[in-house]
């Protein structure tokens, strides 16, 4: 059990650590390059090579994706009632404890905790999520609605030409199946480095504060998981991906829009950086959990 | 049909990911060779060396064969090269790296893995590996006019050799933690050294094209032929023969040209090998497959 717990965190955490030390040390790294990489080649490839791949019936993506969609919905309404509770800005931290970072942590944990089955769900979630962590996100953090992040998005694509291939029960071409395969995989490492890179480079300031706040994430995230996935009667892979990708730490991207909005983005970026090292503690606990 | 079907599967990836790289400098998005390169060098290709000799079962015999091969091409590169160098009264320091060492790991390895899966890929990095010590020895010593051991020395991919001979000799296989760990890491290499293709190609400065290509053919048909006789002459068959044409009959190096930059000998020229013999290659590969596969 601990050594496949090992084998599920170790190749994540290292990888995270290589970018920690890259950006410690100063190397030259350019987040800016690696996430368009990520979200124009890789992501798109990741989504339509596994999707084909697994032939994942196009019911079962919707069901997941669905329920995720039904969870993320209830962490913004917990998010919105913790922040009117606690008397805290709405528009800065509901989206930070709202929107899990299902890709960089929750697709790797995803495929190494249930195999391939798991990626897939991983990846249905990650669509959902990143549509909504895409839009609503930066919605809530600026004031106002914005539509053409949907079409803007990449990954939509990736997902829509896998399902035309899906619904008409076709296999894509060895080729086209090979060029998505090593993009794909050029993306999980990616994400990974570059979380690690940004981690080393965050500056973090209200310590104490942040510190709570990641905890009620990671907390409300576990509770939230925990409570759809009963409610729904998962089991197995579906509740384990449904449990883990709710309980993972802060989203990247909540820092890149609190950034560009004005909003704190410095504590934000410091409560990427504490959830994501708490959830480096409470991983083996959450593993143990959902196995 | 089938043989269609089956040269397209390795050539398209292949030209489709270098097409993406090209469209990607041409629509001017951010890609810093720099930070790439880097990556892959310090952290990507070791981990790539370790996690594909963790994945494949070939014997010692077989991987020093293909060593021995290797050496014996790059020996025969070297001489054949030096000899049409002098007989056309040019600079072996601007030219001879060029057509000494091809394009081995950009180009050659994703055709390798392509088109022989794990197997493939880990013969390709053994053809790869004695070219990358033959650049940083050799082939510095050619460009730069004086010889140091420090690059070998300071190249990380050295060590994960290393750890796989002691791994391999010892018998001792990997745990899985660092399995997964190197496999993730490895994943970055052929991708972005595809991409990174693209962008060089994309960005090369070319000047005079006659002598480039007469020197490009060179590089192509000396491949060719050499890479045959190698592989007749070590008696290999199969995947490995195979593989020892490929890599043989690669185009010319991307660091060739930025070796004849770094030590501004002829640059212009050697982009325009790059150019040429990797254009021709598109071409060529498919019917160079047809001949292995």
């Amino acid at each position: 059990m601990l050594a496949q717990i090992a084998s599920i965190i170790a190749p994540i955490f290292l990888c995270a650590c290589v970018g920690f030390f890259w950006g410690r040390f100063d190397k030259p790294f350019d987040s800016r390059m690696v996430t368009m990489l990520s979200l124009n080649l890789g992501i798109p490839a990741l989504i339509f090579s596994t999707l084909t791949k697994l032939e994942v019936p196009i019911d079962a993506f919707l069901r997941i994706g669905g329920i995720y969609f039904i969870a993320t919905l209830c962490a913004l309404i917990f998010g919105y009632g913790f922040c009117r509770i606690f008397r805290i800005d709405p528009r800065t931290y509901v989206p930070v404890l709202a929107f899990s970072n299902a890709g960089n942590m929750g697709l790797p944990l995803s495929l190494f905790t249930f195999g391939e089955e798991g990626l897939a769900l991983g990846i249905c979630i990650f669509v959902i999520s990143s549509i909504c962590g895409l839009t609503i996100g930066p919605a809530i953090f600026s004031g106002r609605t914005s539509f053409d992040v949907v079409y803007r998005n990449p990954p939509i694509y990736g997902i829509l030409a896998a399902l035309l291939f899906m619904a008409a029960g076709l296999q894509p071409p060895r080729w086209l199946a090979n060029v998505t395969e090593i993009l794909g995989g050029m993306s999980i490492s990616f994400m990974i480095i570059s979380l690690g890179v940004a981690v080393s480079r965050i500056k973090v300031q209200r310590l104490a504060r942040g510190i709570m706040l990641s905890a009620v994430k990671l907390m409300l995230g576990f509770a939230l998981g925990v409570g759809i996935a009963e409610s729904f009667g998962l089991i197995g892979a579906e509740r384990g991906v449904i449990i883990l990708v709710c309980s993972m730490p802060v989203a990247m991207h909540n820092y890149l829009f609190a950034e560009r909005f004005d909003r704190n983005s410095s504590e934000i970026a410091g409560m990427v950086l504490i959830s994501t090292a708490m959830a480096y503690v409470t991983l083996p606990a959450l593993l143990w959990f959902v196995l | 049909m089938g043989m269609i079907a089956e040269l397209s599967d390795v050539v398209l990836p292949v030209f489709l990911c270098a097409a993406i790289g090209f469209a990607w400098a041409k629509l001017k998005f951010p890609f810093n060779n720099e930070i790439v390169t880097s990556l892959v060098f310090n952290i990507g290709a070791p981990a790539l060396i370790l996690a594909t000799f963790a994945k494949v079962e070939l014997s010692p015999t077989a991987l020093a064969e293909l060593a021995g091969a290797a050496l014996a091409a790059y020996a025969a590169f070297g001489v054949i090269g030096l000899a049409v160098l002098k007989f056309a009264r040019l600079a072996p320091s601007a030219y001879l790296p060029a057509l000494m060492f091809p394009l081995t790991g950009s180009m050659g390895l994703p055709v390798c893995l392509f088109a022989f899966g794990p197997d493939g890929l880990a013969l390709a990095l053994v053809f790869f590996m004695i070219g990358i010590i033959g650049i940083f020895t050799i082939g510095v010593t050619v460009a730069a006019g004086k010889f140091s051991l420090a690059t070998l020395l300071r190249t990380p991919a050295i060590y994960a050799v290393i750890v796989t001979v002691i791994l391999e000799i010892t018998g001792t296989e990997l745990p899985q933690w660092a399995f997964n760990t190197t496999d993730l890491l490895g994943d970055i290499v052929i991708p972005t050294q595809l991409i990174a293709l693209g962008v060089a190609l994309a960005g090369l400065k070319v000047s005079s094209m006659g002598r480039s290509v007469s020197l490009a053919a060179l590089r192509l048909g000396m491949g060719v032929l050499v890479g045959l006789a190698v592989a007749e002459l070590f008696g290999l068959s199969g995947t490995a023969r195979a593989v020892v044409v490929l890599q043989s009959a690669m185009p010319v190096a991307v660091s060739s040209y930025l070796f004849a930059q770094l030590y501004k000998r002829e640059p212009e020229e050697v982009a325009g090998m790059v150019l040429v013999s990797t254009g021709i290659s598109f071409v060529t590969l498919p019917l160079l497959l047809m001949l292995v596969l």
